[in-house]
């Protein structure tokens, strides 16, 4: 067999492992994606084969739209949240769970079970049963045993306690799943160098975690990290559920992919201002998540 | 589909559920004659319904017409369908400004030749657009008042007739278990829209297609909307929403604003216990129920433009029994034609009767030209006024620089 | 002295894991306190733990009820989520592998133009995506359901992370008794994967079993609903009924507990050798 014949071996097979999957993801994914850039320069009121060119019109009125801009910045205060909240949350369970000689089996089981949940299914029991605003919801009758007034959750914008609703959600939802590969990760940790920090005489808890376990899952936390970035930005199913109604969708809390939603898929099907908010969010992401890639310095091991 | 349809037969007979349809098309299995349409309505809550325009469908000879009762955001989803050939060939909207202008919907002025003065005005001029009719009502729905006659009496309290009066009695209503008023979880801002603004004698869009409602008067009204957040008066993230009476049944509020539809359900529960009321005046305009009504219309991407316009003219247009049937027997709607709404005899007496007087005097619809983008650009200031008490007269203003711009941008089209 | 405070740490360790237990299962406990109570009982102004009567009917009536065809959505939500789940692991198993292992001169574009994908929230190409579906003649068919959702560059991604880390010697050791790549993928690569293919099966097959908006706007027939379209479609009617709302959401989710049970020390094995980060 020739060099130049082992090559183009090598590229048939590629091609055959390859190529149905990379021809569909083609076809429904990158078709649509272009499909939407295009419909972003046109005027696309309530058709997909526009025919009025409008340039960077679209461009200009939605980052102009101050519902836009506010969205982007629910967006933020989501991801200041539900980040952190996340992290701490799912490597504490990580950790203890890790560490626990009964029942490990048991509490893995039992953190990562809501993963099954689906929002819908979630959305459903805070609202109306754990967050309902009336005074048989389970917490307003908690609120209720220690002589508190009931609260409107989802409804009372000042203080903003609609945010408890929105992150808890999540947080039950999600932390079970970042637990996992937090285990996946400790158990990755070579047993050895706890030893040998014992024989250095570092206490167990406080310093062994800072200085062995938390540097040995630093892969396990910039994966995680960017997961959770990725996800708040694609964050739609918890908030629509919870706060959408027949009428439409309150103006607060209502992250960029919901106002986008309401233009573009709505009564009002304004396709090119939708298409263009999308296009926005999407350099946006990328910008975030590849910025975030170099500052931790991911993928240079491959290189 | 292309799974085997005997396992889903045996797996589905057991349990009943093939009494809908048994196709996996959604397209009868029936050999009847004629062209094949498929008819979507948005899902009623009123038992019954969906089978009542099924058999309305299944007894119409001269094609074979399937109905799909759709669950979830129903705009959303027949504003997608409409893009493509595989949506309905007729289906109950608005239909939209932006679907009209756009060529997606079938002129049906002819079907109403000769009976159109019989339709409610109310309802037919949102339909009408350049002096054609885009979709013929098929019943009205109206929003009232509802308030428990014994709760105000013992708080001592007269039915409102102002706004003012509304504030006062929500306030004096509420106890600590007894909320005053419920408008909605949200406070308002959704159902509410523009009735506010028509109770203070002012309008969405003015006849010659100009903001109704840049008007120091329109400021004032919204202001006492929110006092009546502030004032805690208002039941909040109740179970239920505005459209459900369950809240008012249920004693967590004196007073709700809800649709006629729940009436039977109230008179049920509460007998004579109950009054009814249109949204209250304020200043020197007049009460105001926004009154509205899906349409039926007619997709342009049918390939039975004709065979489905046919359809909506022996359903909405001839069949008068049918559109009684659908008005009266399962919820609770005005039939769209005047002269069927002064035959109902359910309609003759007590709040049923009032609700009718309600909508002929003061009834409002959405004006056509009152576009989504409008609307939530009006609806988003109106919960920032409402729950976060933001200053009316500036949250206004913007609302109004925004609705000019889209006014300017459909005149524009036509 | 040090042994006690060790013994206290594990016992508080303990302790906080039981309480955080409890609280992560409070929804699930809700949604059977709920969905076993009648009407009144939810709504009821006092508290009871238990349902004052518990009603085993309401299940028997979710399924009785004519205007929501629950059973038929269970069926089509569980078709669905197989055919997904094994139509994405092969899918993304063999790009995966092709990917990892097959040299050849752009491999590192053709990545990076499948991970590219997973910044690109679906919600943007939502609208194209259902035209083209839709021009396809795909609406309201189970092809329509599944195989626009097969290609997914999140299992792709994992795989390829997986393959690149799998042991190369055995593969070597195939090539060199004259297997190809097809025959060393399938009869050495394979079989010794089991973990990899378990984790991202579990996870996609949750992903398709909960998916909503999708399946709302292509099953446009009823007999195609899918599970969460059905639960759905009990909260946006006007009146809500809670009590039947709750026990479907309960049945819903009761598949999934149970491949989720069975799988997940599978799930763990496999992130920890897949190397997600």
């Amino acid at each position: 067999m020739t060099a130049e014949r082992r090559v183009r071996n090598h590229t048939l097979w590629f091609w055959i492992f390859v190529g149905p999957f990379a021809l569909g993801l083609g076809l429904f994914t990158y078709v649509p994606l272009l499909w939407s850039v295009g419909l972003s320069f046109f005027d696309a009121h309530n058709t997909v084969t526009p025919t009025e060119f409008v340039g960077l019109d679209n461009y200009q009125a939605v980052l102009s739209d101050d519902a836009f801009t506010d969205s982007l910045r629910t967006f933020l205060v989501f991801t200041a949240f539900i980040v952190p909240a996340t992290y701490v949350l799912s490597l504490a369970l990580a950790l203890m769970v890790n560490r626990v000689r009964r029942a490990q089996a048991f509490f893995r089981s039992v953190f990562f079970l809501p993963a099954a949940c689906s929002y819908v299914v979630a959305a459903l029991i805070w609202k109306m049963s754990i967050f309902n605003g009336v005074r048989f919801g389970l917490a307003n009758t908690v609120l209720g045993w220690f002589g508190g007034d009931p609260i409107a959750w989802l409804s009372t914008t000042d203080p903003p306690w609609y945010w408890l609703v929105i992150v808890t959600v999540r947080l039950w939802l999600q932390a079970g799943f970042y637990m996992i590969l937090f285990l996946a990760g400790l158990q990755r940790i070579d047993p050895g160098l706890y030893e040998a920090a014992a024989v250095d005489g570092a206490r167990p808890g406080w310093q062994v975690l800072r200085h062995i376990t938390l540097p040995q899952l630093r892969a396990t936390s910039i994966a995680v990290v960017l997961l959770l970035v990725i996800n708040a930005f694609q964050a739609f199913d918890e908030f629509y559920n919870l706060l959408s109604d027949a009428r439409g969708y309150p103006p607060y809390a209502r992250p960029p992919l919901v106002y986008l939603y309401y233009i573009a898929l709505g009564q009002g099907q304004n396709l090119g201002l939708g298409s263009a908010g999308a296009v926005v969010l999407a350099l946006i992401i990328v910008v975030v998540t590849v910025g975030q890639a170099r500052w931790f310095g991911l993928g240079r091991r491959e290189e | 589909m292309t799974i085997s349809r005997r396992a889903l037969l045996a797996a589905g007979a057991g349990v009943g559920l093939l009494t809908a349809c048994g196709s996996n098309t959604g397209r009868g299995d029936g050999s009847g004659a004629g062209p094949k349409l498929s008819q979507w309505y948005h899902q009623y809550g009123e038992a019954g319904t969906e089978q009542a325009v099924k058999r309305y469908a299944a007894a119409y000879k001269k094609a074979e017409v399937t109905v799909q009762w759709r669950p979830g955001n129903y705009d959303q989803q027949t504003a997608a369908a409409l893009l493509t050939e595989s949506g309905p060939d007729v289906f109950e909207g608005g239909p939209t400004l932006d679907q009209i202008q756009g060529g997606q919907v079938v002129d049906l002025t002819d079907l109403l030749e000769g009976v159109k003065d019989d339709f409610n005005p109310a309802v037919l001029t949102p339909k009408t657009y350049d002096g054609k009719i885009w979709g013929i009502p098929q019943v009205i729905d109206m929003q009232l008042l509802y308030y428990r006659k014994s709760l105000l009496k013992d708080a001592g309290v007269e039915p409102p007739t102002t706004l003012d009066a509304l504030v006062d009695a929500a306030r004096k209503l509420t106890t600590k278990k007894v909320k005053g008023l419920f408008l909605g979880n949200d406070g308002g801002a959704g159902v509410l829209g523009g009735t506010p603004l028509y109770a203070a004698g002012l309008q969405l869009v003015t006849e010659d297609g100009k903001v109704g409602f840049d008007d120091p008067a329109a400021a004032l009204a919204l202001a006492k909307i929110y006092q009546l957040y502030a004032d805690k008066s208002l039941l909040l993230g109740a179970p239920t929403d505005w459209s459900d009476p369950s809240a008012f049944l249920q004693g967590l509020t004196a007073m709700q604003w809800s649709g006629l539809w729940a009436l039977p359900q109230v008179q049920k529960e509460l007998g004579d216990d109950f009054g009814v009321l249109p949204f209250p005046k304020d200043g020197s305009g007049s009460p105001a129920v926004p009154v509205g009504a899906f349409g039926a219309a007619v997709s342009a991407r049918s390939k039975h433009k004709e065979a489905a316009s046919d359809f909506v003219k022996w359903l909405w247009v001839e069949r008068a029994d049918y559109q009684e049937d659908f008005a009266l027997s399962y919820g609770f709607h005005i039939p769209a034609r005047i002269s069927l709404a002064k035959k109902a005899d359910k309609l003759k007496t007590g709040a049923a009767a009032e609700a009718v007087r309600f909508t002929t005097d003061h009834g409002y619809a959405q004006p056509l030209l009152w576009t989504p983008a409008s609307q939530t650009a009006y609806q988003d200031a109106l919960s920032r006024i409402i729950k976060s008490g933001a200053n009316p007269e500036s949250e206004l203003r913007t609302v109004v620089r925004k609705v000019s711009a889209e006014l300017d941008r459909v005149k524009k089209k036509s | 002295m040090e042994d006690a405070v060790v013994r206290v740490g594990r016992a508080l360790r303990l302790v906080l894991l039981i309480a955080l237990a409890l609280l992560f299962l409070i929804p699930f406990y809700l949604l059977v306190r709920n969905g076993l109570s009648s009407e009144q009982d939810i709504t009821s102004p006092q508290w009871t733990f238990f349902p004052s009567d518990v009603r085993w009917g309401n299940v028997r009536e979710l399924f009785a009820d004519t205007s929501v065809p629950f059973a038929r959505s269970l069926l089509n939500s569980a078709l669905i989520a197989v055919a997904t789940t094994l139509g994405t692991l092969l899918l993304a198993s063999l790009a995966g592998y092709g990917l990892a292992r097959i040299p050849y001169r752009h491999a590192n574009k053709v990545f990076y133009a499948i991970l590219g994908t997973l910044m690109v929230p679906a919600a943007v190409t939502f609208v194209p995506s259902f035209v083209l579906v839709s021009s396809l003649g795909w609406i309201s068919t189970l092809r329509g359901l599944i195989i626009p959702t097969l290609f997914s560059a999140f299992a792709c991604f994992v795989f390829r992370q997986y393959f690149l880390g799998f042991p190369r010697e055995l593969e070597d050791a195939a090539q060199v008794d004259g297997l190809g790549y097809w025959r060393t993928y399938w009869l050495i690569v394979v079989p010794n994967a089991r973990p990899v293919f378990a984790a991202v099966g579990t996870i996609v097959f949750i992903g398709a079993w909960n998916s909503f908006l999708w399946p709302l706007v292509i099953g446009q027939d009823r007999n195609a609903w899918t599970v969460q379209v059905a639960l759905s479609s009990f909260t946006t009617s006007q009146v809500i009924k809670l009590h039947e709302l709750f026990v479907a959401a309960a049945v819903s989710i009761l598949p999934l507990l149970v491949v989720f049970l069975c799988f997940q020390r599978w799930i763990v094995a496999g992130v920890e050798r897949s190397g997600i980060d």
